[in-house]
């Protein structure tokens, strides 16, 4: 005991290191040196915005590829005397690229299917014959 | 748009601005931002001057502290450089998506 105070407080990290840590993803969506360093600081937000854009195309690209191949094999069934079996419908739409699109995909889902339950329950319910005013 | 602080000193037209690279500069010129709380005197000049590094790099710092110190409502000033010196930092982190945010309000 007795010993000297010692400065416990966490290491401080600055602005500085903190830019150099992003600054290499930056690069790569094709962000200049001189746009990240010295232009408009706002210009990231808009880089990463449109990074997210390029993704979004690229995997709608690739669905559509997919979608030719599948109809492609699906004709040269024939040819590799292929027979039987159940076959898997393509999907329906590009697989989700972050969990937060699946999650909106899976709520879409669920209100869709909704409106399709309250949609068959009132026309099952115009068919019947109920008696008007209740008792 | 980044925000930017204007006005006018002997003719002159002055923006002020801070950028990621004005900012580096700025720490390794020693300066930190938590000083405005501890030593709002010594550093509110320093955050002034870093200022000018985006338009005005070789406005002298003589020069600078002149303008500094005709400077009116130095508080207010204060409140926007700080405001100011956040966004190349702020404008690098993700905006968390729509529905998920927090809300928050400030109590002093």
């Amino acid at each position: 005991m007795g010993g000297a105070l010692v400065d416990q407080s966490p290491p401080h990290i600055t602005y500085t290191e903190q830019f150099y840590e992003v600054f290499p993803y930056y690069l790569s969506i094709g962000m200049t040196y001189d746009q990240f360093w010295n232009d408009d600081c706002y210009l990231a937000k808009y880089y990463r915005e449109a990074q997210k854009l390029r993704e979004e195309r690229a995997n709608v690209q690739a669905w559509l590829q997919g979608a030719y191949v599948y109809i492609a094999l699906d004709r040269l069934k024939p040819i590799f005397g292929l027979r039987g079996g159940r076959v898997e419908p393509y999907l329906e739409e590009p697989l989700p690229l972050t969990s937060q699109e699946a999650e909106e995909r899976q709520r879409a889902k669920e209100e869709q299917n909704l409106k399709k339950a309250v949609a068959m329950f009132s026309a099952w319910a115009a068919k019947l014959d109920l008696p008007e005013g209740g008792e | 748009m980044a925000k930017q602080l204007v006005f006018e000193y002997e003719g002159v037209t002055y923006t002020l601005e801070y950028t990621r690279k004005s900012i580096e500069q700025m720490e390794r010129e020693g300066f930190r931002p938590q000083d405005i709380v501890d030593k709002p005197i010594s550093t509110l000049p320093a955050l002034f001057a870093g200022a000018f590094y985006a338009h005005h790099r070789f406005v002298k710092r003589e020069k600078v502290d002149e303008i500094f110190a005709q400077m009116g409502d130095k508080e207010a000033l204060l409140e926007k450089l700080a405001e100011m010196y956040q966004d190349p930092i702020l404008t690098l982190l993700e905006e968390p998506a729509e529905g998920k945010k927090i809300m928050w309000e400030a109590r002093w």
